[in-house]
């Protein structure tokens, strides 16, 4: 019958398929390399030298949008700086770049267009960039906050909890209530750090500050936003922070509301000419530059890049922010003080005992918890109202 | 306090979800469901904020908003009724357009200011314990929304038009006899759902955030078509549901500041769920009083 | 068949009648229109659009690779739009592939991490997959349910659904299917390679494609060549007919909303044992909805969307070239899609 015989073709045919291309292939393989870092085993001494030279363009993929006001126009501006050191290359720009399998065909296009050079700026990109990198093993990739590395992998961040340290003694100060507030998306490690830096830091001149984290589930949702800083300012907070990727609506709706603010990422004084106490940045130009010239020069392997970078406040890679105008002197110069402690050294935010919400002590007394501990955060300290889904 | 704080994070957040449930109303007594109610939202909330960043006049930027909404509906009202095309189908398709169109004309207005609408206080009202705080310190739009919802009721149950606008969703053949056109009165039906709907999204983004961001709506359109379902189609009860929603919205938010050990994710789901559920309970008594030609589309024979 | 006006008397069998090319041109017209609007849009923003289509069919045919992502990016939507088509043959709008998908691959990486570990490939492939189909048909049950049972409308609730599933993964990955080494980011841990799906040579293609395709085929003759199909087409197409003739019209809408979520969840699985290797709480955005384009696109036809499938699959690659070449956004494809669309819908009258 002709429905049989078009039905086992259609069987058939499928059975073919599926057998050419099984024995075109290998099977599929897993994408990480080992977590301490190790690397990978198609590089050779020429490979090392030439990697990241001779391209005709830079690639930078961000996952949002490069106007957001907060983290992705931070890398944005660091292209910038980019584009306008290098005349000659040719700088690609991908946004909304979702953090999937995705970024590995954008990352692929780019180095199709020529570039030698990709910084994917979001931390979900490290497992894409790892794949793509495993097969263009001339190309380097500058990682954002990854804990991964490869041969032609480095990955770079800031110890941007510094800033956030010295930001939550200002809020510490400057608060009334004694409780503050943070607007955060998602409990991934750096928000847990930022928010324990912040909350040490408050508490270092007020014990008995407390700070009201919520998530929002989202890096940019205005709707949510706005109610987390109305909900939090109904709730008696008078200092507010964030670790979202758009600012302007919670500084902007705690601004109406009398509320004193603590920005994130970039500097949004200029919304809040009332309220705003300080933030902490991003100064991503100057490195970006330098890690171009490091990578054209064929310099990468064994360079300070090569592996995880972290730029310190030292470094001028993270940055306090300007202090608001209604900022008083003797709070400032405190600050100030102890931003000069700690970059010499004095001061550790860290330093143990640090205890968490319920008790434990997760920071030794005595002990100066190593970067990586840091970023692997896990858990909210004392003086922290709010949970961490486990 | 905490229930203050609950009820007046509802009506906050509840707004844009009201105004764009009101519109979609109107829109599904005539008979047509217009599931791209979000791209209308979206349509609104950008145009809104861009004409206000342009011409620094909130009510300006309303009303823009509230024609980006029409226009946008406007596509969808030309495919169902002029095209026939299959009324769900378009919809969803209307709103990844609104998606689309928004996050690409919105990219230069994210780092955008603007001097939006802000709360303001009504005097004496607004000093009433309890009650004062919470319903009478609210942006101009919102108190024009709650000032709405008698108003559409009395347009829909009280006047001509509004027997125009039912009778066209019962009983076409009856309109013809009288010499109008119930095309024509689903047109406009439609373009005032969009209206409504573009005020909405203005709402969300002149005067609750003063921001705007792709796809802000996060969903609220659709929410609002199913909260039309839930309120059988009266205004009182469609802005019950959207205070509903925004409760549950400010009700997360509250749960996480207590401290409570609820996962975030499971409070994120609430709002959703509890529209599930109201129109759940709704259903048992509803089907009566869906407006016919709205039935014919749920039952599957698509356009009207 | 209703007689079309304008039949040019012709030898009979001999030439196509006029009315079959108008409609054909027609047809055409529906399809290019959106093509030219869209050219006209880029036009304003500076961008060639003849480059950019060229690129798209370059990059789609050039090299292997090239072909190789449209195929890759394509597999889901076939499958996604199997999920929306076979229901609406039903006269089902089911918008709900994107969180079927979801859930289909949360339930995948969930078996692959805690019980498939350590099975061969032969075993534990064909098992994940079963894991995937029944994550995606216990949330187009839920779907089901409500329209059964609630009398909900299934478009409805499956778009809310959607919201909530992507709260589910998140809820998951965040915790019990958190990655021990991941530094606590939430994504779960990587599947072992003997799970993942063979691969071509020079591509990241895997034999998902195949799966797709199989899977469609499969679709398509049960629709039209199965007694079982017929009923599904009437019910779809006179909801009336059907009662009279005493279908129980419940258990057909239950059942057909089961298998669709089972194709979306095989998708979510593919995604993962394919291409990503691990579930991320964004993993598969987006995937549902374009599936649903690709079957509207393609009338809600089983072979015809594989074609359309892989016409989206090369607008959502071209959107990336879009970008990175012109710096217009790549959502700006959506509007193309958008664009074709509408003119499907609009031009439905028009091409009978």
């Amino acid at each position: 019958m002709k429905m049989k015989r078009r039905a086992s073709s259609v069987l058939l045919g499928a059975l073919a398929l599926i057998m050419l291309i099984t024995g075109c292939s290998q099977p599929g393989s897993n994408s990480a390399s080992s977590p301490s870092g190790g690397s990978s085993e198609t590089s050779s001494a020429s490979a090392d030298a030439s990697m990241g030279t001779g391209g005709s363009a830079v690639g930078f993929i961000f996952v949002g949008t490069k106007d957001d006001y907060g983290y992705n126009q931070a890398a944005y501006l660091g292209s910038v700086a980019v584009e306008e050191a290098y005349p000659d290359l040719k700088v690609l720009r991908a946004e909304n770049v979702p953090e999937t399998a995705e970024a590995e065909r954008v990352m692929e296009q780019m180095i199709k267009d020529g570039a030698k050079i990709i910084f994917p700026t979001s931390y979900g990109h490290l497992e894409p960039a790892l794949n793509v990198a495993k097969r263009h093993p001339d190309v380097v990739f500058f990682h954002q906050g990854g804990l991964k590395t490869a041969t032609n992998v480095g990955t770079y961040f800031g110890t941007i909890w510094e800033p956030v340290y010295l930001a939550g003694v200002a809020a510490g100060k400057m608060s009334k209530t004694g409780k503050l507030g943070y607007i955060v998306s998602v409990p991934i490690p750096q928000v847990l750090l930022n928010v324990n830096a912040f909350t040490l830091g408050a508490r270092s001149v007020n014990p008995d500050a407390t700070t009201s984290v919520v998530f929002t589930g989202s890096w940019c949702d205005p709707g949510q936003q706005a109610n987390a800083t109305n909900s939090l300012i109904d709730g008696g907070v008078d200092v507010l922070s964030l670790h979202q990727d758009c600012m302007k609506t919670v500084i902007e709706t705690a601004e109406r509301r009398g509320v004193m603010t603590v920005g994130y990422h970039a500097d949004a004084s200029s919304l809040a000419p009332n309220g705003w106490i300080t933030g902490s940045l991003w100064n991503w130009p100057e490195l970006f530059v330098e890690m171009v010239k490091t990578a054209q020069d064929g310099q990468f392997k064994g360079s300070k890049f090569d592996g995880k970078y972290r730029g310190t406040l030292a470094d001028n890679v993270v940055q306090l922010g300007s202090f608001g105008a209604n900022v008083p002197a003797d709070v400032v110069q405190y600050v100030e003080d102890q931003k000069k402690a700690l970059l010499e050294g004095t001061l550790l935010p860290f330093a143990g005992p640090v205890k968490d919400q319920s008790g434990g002590v997760r920071i030794a007394e005595g002990e100066t918890p190593a970067v990586e501990q840091l970023e692997g955060s896990d858990y909210l300290v004392e003086g922290v109202i709010g949970s961490i889904p486990k | 306090m905490i229930l203050a704080d609950i009820l007046t994070g509802a009506i906050r957040s509840g707004t844009s979800v009201m105004l764009a449930s009101q519109g979609e109303l109107v829109s599904e007594r005539a008979g047509v469901i217009n599931l791209g109610t979000e791209g209308s939202m979206l349509g609104g909330a950008l145009g809104g904020f861009a004409v206000t960043v342009w011409t620094g006049n909130p009510w300006l930027g309303a009303l823009a908003g509230g024609l980006c909404g029409l226009l946008i509906a406007s596509i969808h009202a030309f495919l169902v009724l002029s095209c026939g095309a299959n009324q769900l189908a378009t919809g969803l398709t209307i709103m990844f357009f609104g998606m689309g169109v928004t996050a690409f004309f919105g990219r230069g207005f994210v780092s955008e200011q603007i001097v939006g609408f802000n709360p303001v206080a009504l005097p004496f009202l607004s000093d009433i314990p309890f009650l004062g705080p919470v319903l009478f310190n609210h942006d101009p739009l919102t108190y024009l929304s709650i000032l709405l919802v008698p108003l559409l009721w009395f347009v829909i149950f009280r006047t001509r038009i509004g027997i125009m606008l039912r009778t066209a969703g019962e009983r076409e053949e009856v309109l013809f006899a009288s010499g109008i056109n119930p095309k024509l009165v689903r047109y406009l039906a439609v373009l005032a759902g969009g209206f409504l709907a573009g005020i909405g999204g203005a709402q969300l983004s002149i005067a609750y955030t003063h921001a705007w961001v792709e796809n802000m709506t996060a969903g609220r359109g659709v929410v609002a078509v199913a909260l039309v379902i839930f309120a059988s189609w009266k205004p009182a009860r469609a802005m019950l549901g959207a205070y509903l929603f925004g409760a549950a919205q400010a009700l997360q938010l509250t749960v996480q500041q207590q401290g409570y050990a609820i996962s975030p994710f499971f409070l994120f789901m609430v709002p959703y769920l509890l529209t599930l559920l109201a129109l759940l309970i709704v259903e048992r008594r509803k089907s009566s009083r869906t407006p016919e030609a709205l039935g014919k589309v749920f039952a599957g024979e698509g356009s009207g | 068949m209703k007689t079309q006006t304008g039949t040019i008397a012709l030898p009979a069998g001999r030439w196509p009648s006029f009315a079959r090319w108008k409609k054909r041109g027609v047809q055409t017209m529906i399809f290019v229109a959106p093509f030219v609007l869209y050219g006209i849009f880029l036009l304003c923003y500076g961008v060639n659009p003849v480059d950019l289509y060229v690129s798209m069919v370059k990059s789609a045919f050039g090299d292997l690779y090239g072909f190789g992502e449209v195929l890759l990016k394509a597999t889901p939507f076939v499958l996604t739009g199997l999920a929306a088509a076979l229901p609406a043959k039903a006269g089902l709008v089911n918008v709900g592939g994107e969180g079927q998908l979801a859930i289909g691959a949360l339930f995948a990486t969930w078996f692959a991490v805690f019980y498939l570990n350590a099975m061969p490939a032969w075993l534990g492939i064909p098992l994940m997959l079963i894991a995937g189909a029944l994550g995606g048909a216990l949330w187009a049950g839920l779907v089901a349910v409500l329209k059964v049972k609630g009398r909900l409308n299934e478009t409805i609730t499956s778009v809310l659904l959607n919201y909530v599933a992507t709260f589910t993964v998140g809820f998951f990955v965040h915790g019990m299917l958190k990655d021990p080494d991941s530094f606590n980011w939430p994504f779960s841990p990587e599947i072992s390679s003997s799970l993942r799906l063979p691969i071509v040579d020079g591509t990241r293609l895997h034999i998902g494609f195949v799966v797709a395709l199989v899977l469609a085929a499969l679709v398509w003759f049960v629709l039209a060549k199965t007694r079982l199909g017929f009923r599904i087409r009437v019910l779809g197409s006179n909801r009336l007919a059907a009662e009279r003739a005493g279908f129980n019209i419940n258990k057909m809408y239950f059942w057909v909303l089961i298998s669709a979520g089972m194709l979306a969840g095989i998708a979510g699985m593919i995604e993962i044992a394919g291409i990503e290797g691990r579930l991320r709480a964004s993993t598969g955005a987006n995937f549902g909805y374009l599936g649903f384009l690709a079957a509207m696109m393609a009338w809600n036809h089983p072979l015809r969307l594989i074609v359309t499938a892989f016409l989206l699959g090369m607008i959502s690659v071209a959107g990336n070239t879009l970008e990175i070449g012109s710096g217009l956004p790549s959502s700006s494809v959506n509007i193309l899609m958008a664009l074709v669309l509408f003119f499907i819908l609009g031009g439905r009258r028009w091409s009978r």
